[in-house]
């Protein structure tokens, strides 16, 4: 309890003398913070959206003719060569028809009389539901064209390709921001620990010709680097869930936006996200007073 | 006197010396024990080696050669951490007070107590009864270097005080002071010796132990020669 008093009476101390520095790291600390959930926020939005996405995503490879049952597993193997899929489903031209007899509806009576062969056979290619797969379909489909007796690849609209990149993209961004959240909060928590440290040199001295103990000077410094990254991170994500709202209420309506069911990051991942900052600027704050400890 | 020579003696310095580079003798092998609860002056003219002997009791020098042993334990052997805890248990008095200038009269002297986290009342409580026996009272908020050198003095000495540690080494405690002063100061090392406190004072000030029973040792030239007191007086 006394020691609680006592370095809450430091940090009074500390933050007397160097507070512009404190609000400088605090400052650095939220903004990275906020980049990187904002990153990370949008990230988990699109994947959410691209696994909507992938739900309905198939490509259908038109054949010349039909696969032989004897050569199905061949010809499978061939299409797994390339990458895992989620399924396989040779479409012969009976069961074209009576797909689409089902699709038209009331108005199947329009193909009365009609033979299947009118109708192409076909594979269809369910591809694993992730972005890789979503990253990779127009290299995929290309690689399907050139199967034996394939016609021609089929699928969705050309944008879920440059979605697909656009999602990978993103992750190259959320990895990014990620390391500069890292370098940006262990610089800077260090950085300003170290001015505080310098500014208390004398402190330090004295303390020492007291008796003070090794965990008595470290604790006051490693609280304020606790503190830092608490109150940075708390910041950040604070400010990352009003630019949230924001994001709604501004662009909730029809359109483009209705694709992605906005939702924001879970507790657990916001839990992260803070035991981070809380990690780096605690070794950050230690990084710096050990140099001051070999007195 | 001699049943303190019987008790283990506080400190043992056996054949010490201390080299400052590149090579000035500030002491020369000396030897010298001090019993537990003793109260020793040391005298000595200026660069003596006065100071140095201090430090090396309380680990701000290492000698370069001999043994030094305190409480029964080689200080050379001591880790950094019994270092640490052995400090809180010797007050000392710098020569150059290694007050912090900005802070007050009352931060300087709590943070001695402070860094064995002891209770804030007792603190608060041993300060003020500090500062009233060396009459600073009025001075207590007051930034130590707007204090007159004889105030920083005291507010040093009431620093190596306030713990009431085993051991108090007091660098020319006096040497700044009034005679009013002064007074107070030897009243306070006096009520401390009779506490069971050790000490060893440095001084130049002869008014302070030339009527004393206790032992006085000059040093000259860093070799060590105790006064035997003969009261030629009587
Ligand atoms: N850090 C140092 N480096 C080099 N020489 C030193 C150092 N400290 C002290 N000396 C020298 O050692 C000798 C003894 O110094 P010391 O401070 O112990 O004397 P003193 O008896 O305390 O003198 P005074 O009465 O003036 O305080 C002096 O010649 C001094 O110049
Ligand atoms: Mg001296």
């Amino acid at each position: 309890m006394q020691y609680i008093s006592f370095v809450m009476g430091q940090l009074a101390r500390n933050a007397k003398h160097g507070w512009t520095a404190q609000i400088m790291t605090l400052f650095t600390v939220m903004l990275s913070v906020l980049i990187f959930s904002f990153f990370f926020l949008v990230y988990t939005n699109m994947q959410k959206a691209a696994s909507r996405l992938c739900n309905e995503l198939r490509l259908v490879v038109y054949l010349e003719s039909e696969v032989p049952t004897n050569f199905r597993t061949e010809f499978q193997k061939k299409i797994t060569n390339f990458e895992e899929v989620e399924d396989i489903v040779f479409v012969s031209r009976e069961d074209a028809f009576a797909r689409l007899k089902k699709q038209l509806g009331n108005d199947s009576d329009v193909l009365a009389g009609l033979d299947p062969s009118f109708l192409p056979y076909s594979v269809e290619i369910y591809p694993t539901r992730n972005l890789k797969s979503l990253a990779r379909i127009k290299e995929f489909s290309d690689y399907l064209g050139g199967l034996p007796g394939a016609i021609k690849v089929q699928y969705g609209q050309e944008w879920i390709e440059r979605f697909g990149y656009f999602v990978s993209l993103l992750r190259i961004i959320v990895v990014l921001t990620g390391a500069l959240l890292i370098l940006t909060s262990v610089f800077m928590v260090s950085h300003t620990i170290r001015l505080t440290l310098e500014s208390r040199q004398e402190e330090l001295e004295i303390l020492r010709f007291l008796g003070a103990t090794d965990s008595y000077i470290r604790g006051p410094v490693i609280i304020e680097g606790f503190l830092l990254g608490l109150l940075g991170a708390l910041s950040g994500v604070t400010a990352l869930s009003f630019l949230y709202q924001w994001i709604k209420i501004r662009f909730s309506g029809p359109g483009f936006m209705n694709l992605f069911e906005l939702s924001f990051l879970p507790g657990s991942t916001i839990f992260i996200i803070l035991s981070m900052s809380l990690l780096l600027c605690t070794s950050g704050s230690m990084i710096s007073i050990r140099k001051y400890l070999k007195l | 006197m001699n049943n303190t020579h019987l008790a283990p003696p506080l400190i043992d310095i056996v054949k010490v010396s201390k080299v400052y580079p590149p090579n000035i003798m500030a002491l020369n092998d000396i030897s010298l024990t001090i019993g537990r609860g003793e109260m020793v002056f040391l005298t000595g003219a200026s660069g003596a080696g006065k100071t140095t002997l201090l430090k090396l009791l309380c680990f701000l020098e290492y000698p370069t050669k001999g043994l030094i042993e305190q409480d029964q334990k080689d200080i050379s052997q001591l880790s950094s951490i019994d270092l640490q805890l052995m400090r809180q248990q010797i007050g000392v008095a710098y020569q150059d007070f290694k007050l912090l200038s900005k802070h007050t009269v009352y931060q300087n002297i709590a943070l001695a107590m402070e860094v064995r986290y002891e209770n804030p009342t007792k603190i608060k409580k041993r300060v003020m009864e500090l500062l009233n026996d060396l009459g600073l009272s009025d001075k207590i908020h007051i930034a130590t270097n707007k204090l007159s050198r004889g105030e920083q003095q005291r507010v040093c000495l009431a620093r190596a005080c306030a713990n009431r540690p085993a051991l108090i080494l007091a660098d020319e405690p006096t040497g700044n002071l009034d005679t009013e002063s002064t007074d107070k100061v030897m009243t306070l090392l006096n009520k401390l010796h009779k506490s069971g406190t050790t000490l060893l004072i440095a001084t130049h000030d002869s008014t302070i132990y030339r009527d004393t029973d206790h032992r006085i040792i000059n040093i000259e030239n860093g070799k060590l020669q105790e006064i035997l007191k003969v009261k030629l007086d009587f």
